[in-house]
């Protein structure tokens, strides 16, 4: 059964149009009195057609906007969800298994075991977000193209219904001798002036002005779009990263997930002094940093990079000081001042080789803390190394153990072969730093040997010292050029849409009578004003209140 | 008319098609990886250099359960564990391959140690500390036995006694057989 969409105009419209393309006369409802849906000037959009197919099911799913509310709405939760518990990518070093359960007991587990703890990774959450995407483009879609067609093919002269159902709406008798065709053009020239586009059909006019502004908000639907894509491509590998790492001055360490390492050469500190300081902070005895700054050095490996049992080969790239806020930029790469601890820690130290008794010196060698070579030639002697502590102390039963796994108070022990030695070589043991040497009566250990060797450390000099710990926050994100256009084509969109408003006024003169109708899609008081001062200029002198809903003369 | 607008709409859904699943797929494997094995997990695979020279891959063992254990010098409840962890080494070690994955910086002090407490239990070097984070250990000694198919059978945080080894290792050794 056809159901018959062929205006009275003679225009065939199709299904689900409400207003006659053409001549704007309402399909529907065509005795009443109500005023117009103008939405989309009345055009039929895809999403109501009749008979949908499944791919019209999905369609109108989507082009919904109740529906991209609630998706909304159920990602608003399910973001606030997220920040109830810390999320696992912000743990450095933890087992999320154990730690939920360990510091918020049941609701914790709850909490892993539904996969919140990392809400915004989670497979739900970026379908959620995706759904976003998909109906912002499907909403825009479904609606734009017939705007587009509705706004690019306008009829002049309009049906009377049409315009008297208008929310601005005025019909009269033109004024005393005036000629319907002159007052039409005066109207028009008035109406120009105001800069409106201005078409007339003879005695009917058609003025229109920003339509533009009606292509803000699918603008900034575009803009919200590469907004969403440009997080999403975050998903790439190698676009996204943000970890922390912590480098013991002089450290060199592997950036994870990639070839490039870091080495903190120098950390720099500068204190407040007492002179510049509030009397509340100098009472406290706090010390408050000036600047601080860690001296790094990027390298890339180039061979050996995944060989557990060889030592990488590095190739300097790149060299930076990292103050907070100017962080090393590489490429992309970039590695910013995170924070710092003190944390002294004897990192090599140069020692001689000499005779107590007569003082005759033997040489000296580079005695690291870290990965000690397993032999050293020091003149006519061979130091064997076959124990080494970083942490030396004694356990409950007075044996040799290490504390911790830092050179906190190292102690070595060699074999030494050579001159006046037996054979097999001789045990020495030999704690660099003095304090520790005393403690465990390091002369007193060693026994016969400390009367004919000595290994001391003469002067500072040689000896390597690190204070400090930097703390470096390293981070990719090469999706932020495409995020920062999306967010910029955003504000366009806004911008077109908010501070301009699409106005049309139509009017036809039929036997002396003035049909006039006008719409916009905000601001309808600045446009009956408008109106009213165009009309007054042109010898109808009517407040703009009465324009409003109806022109009934008084 | 309708034709091209349907061939529109379909060109459309094609592409968000493609990107949900591209998107999803991504999240999906990216979450993998940051999860530390569980009991019942594959265990991940590694490689390490032991004390004897040689690359050791956790693959090169399958087949056989092995048991694997995070340890330190510096940590007392691990050098509590060590005779106990050597006797069931001379008892089981035919049959269950033990892998003593160590952290300490250097070598030479892990070497020193086994010496100082005559162990000969087959050491792993781990001192960039790279397998201890692939496998989430925050405390030592921490223990997985693995059965052959790779798979975790028991986690174990914290120092064990002679019997829960052995205990273990029995059970895990009967399910070999069936």
């Amino acid at each position: 059964m056809f159901h018959n969409t062929k205006c009275d105009c003679g225009h065939q419209n199709p299904t689900g149009t409400t207003l006659c393309e053409s001549c704007g006369k309402p399909l529907i409802d065509d005795d009443g009195s109500d005023l117009l849906e103008m939405r989309y000037d009345g055009m039929a959009r895809r999403s109501q057609k009749s008979n949908p197919s499944i791919l019209d099911k999905v369609w109108n799913f989507f082009s919904s906007v109740k529906i991209a509310v609630y998706i909304i709405l159920v990602t608003l939760v399910a973001s606030a969800v997220g920040t109830i518990y810390p999320q696992e990518n912000t743990f450095l070093d933890m087992d999320p298994a154990q730690y939920y359960e360990q510091n918020y007991g049941t609701l914790g587990t709850i909490y892993y075991k539904l996969g919140f703890s990392h809400t915004f990774n989670s497979w739900w959450f970026i379908t959620l977000l995706f759904m976003i995407g998909t109906s912002l483009v499907i909403c825009s879609l479904d609606r734009v193209l017939p705007l587009y067609k509705a706004l690019s093919k306008q009829q002049i002269r309009k049906h009377e219904n049409f315009l008297t159902r208008q929310k601005v709406t005025y019909t009269g008798p033109l004024p005393e001798q005036a000629e319907a065709e002159a007052w039409t053009s005066l109207m028009a020239s008035l109406l120009r002036k105001k800069h409106y586009r201005v078409h007339t059909d003879g005695t009917a006019l058609l003025a229109e002005k920003y339509r533009f502004s009606r292509w803000g908000p699918y603008i900034n639907h575009i803009g919200l779009i590469i907004f969403l894509l440009g997080v999403l491509m975050r998903s790439i590998p190698g676009w996204h990263m943000d970890q922390y790492m912590g480098l013991l001055e002089g450290e060199t360490k592997q950036i994870p997930h990639t070839s490039y390492y870091i080495k903190n050469e120098k950390f720099n500190l500068e204190l407040y002094e007492d002179k510049d300081l509030p009397e509340s902070i100098k009472e406290k005895g706090q010390i408050v940093p000036k600047t601080y700054e860690t001296q790094a050095v990027l390298y890339h490996c180039t061979a050996n990079c995944d060989d557990n049992a060889a030592e990488p080969v590095l190739e300097e790239v790149h060299r930076a000081d990292i103050l907070v806020n100017h962080p090393l930029d590489y490429k992309g790469l970039q590695a910013y001042q995170f924070d710092y601890k003190s944390s002294p820690m004897l990192i090599s130290v140069k020692p001689t080789l000499s005779n107590p008794r007569t003082g005759e010196s033997f040489g000296s060698f580079d005695l690291p803390m870290n990965n000690p070579k397993d032999e050293y030639v020091v003149g006519p002697y061979k130091l064997k190394l076959k124990g080494y502590f970083p942490d030396f102390g004694l356990d409950d039963k007075g044996q040799p153990i290490s504390k911790s796994n830092e050179p906190k108070a190292p102690a070595f022990i060699f074999n030494i072969t050579g001159p006046n030695l037996a054979a097999s070589g001789e045990p020495y043991m030999y704690f660099p730093r003095q304090i520790d040497k005393e403690a465990y009566s390091q002369d007193q250990i060693n026994g016969a040997i400390a009367q004919k060797l000595n290994i001391a450390v003469g002067s500072m000099e040689g000896v390597q010292f690190a204070q400090y710990t930097t703390y470096l926050n390293i981070r990719v994100d090469k999706a932020m050029p495409y995020i920062w256009v999306g967010a910029a084509i955003f504000m366009i969109g806004v911008i077109m849409g908010f501070y301009w408003q699409h106005r049309r006024i139509w009017l036809r003169i039929d036997d002396n009578k003035l049909t006039l109708g006008a719409h916009t899609n905000k601001n309808w008081f600045g446009l009956r004003n408008e109106v009213a001062a165009a009309m007054a200029k042109n010898a109808i002198d009517i407040s703009p209140k009465l324009l409003d809903k109806g022109g009934k003369q008084e | 008319m309708g034709a091209r607008k349907k061939w529109v709409q379909m060109t459309i859904f094609a592409i968000v098609l493609v990107i949900g699943v591209f998107t999803i797929m991504t999240n999906l494997s990216a979450s993998d990886s940051k999860k530390y094995p569980q009991v019942g997990d594959k265990a991940p695979d590694f490689s390490l250099v032991g004390l004897d020279g040689k690359t050791h891959k956790l693959s090169d063992y399958k087949g056989k359960p092995v048991l694997v254990n995070f340890w330190g010098t510096f940590c007392p409840p691990c050098k509590e564990e060590m005779p106990d962890l050597q006797k069931q080494y001379d008892k089981w070690g035919k049959d269950i391959v033990f892998l003593e994955v160590n952290v300490d910086k250097n070598k030479v002090t892990v070497q020193g140690f086994m010496d100082q407490y005559s162990l000969n239990l087959p050491v792993l070097l781990d001192a960039k500390e790279e397998v201890r984070k692939m496998y989430g250990v925050m405390d030592y000694p921490t223990t997985f036995f693995i059965n052959p198919d790779g798979k975790v059978e028991v986690k174990k945080i914290g120092q064990m006694t002679e019997s829960f080894i052995d205990q273990t290792i029995s059970q895990m050794a009967a399910l070999k057989k069936s």
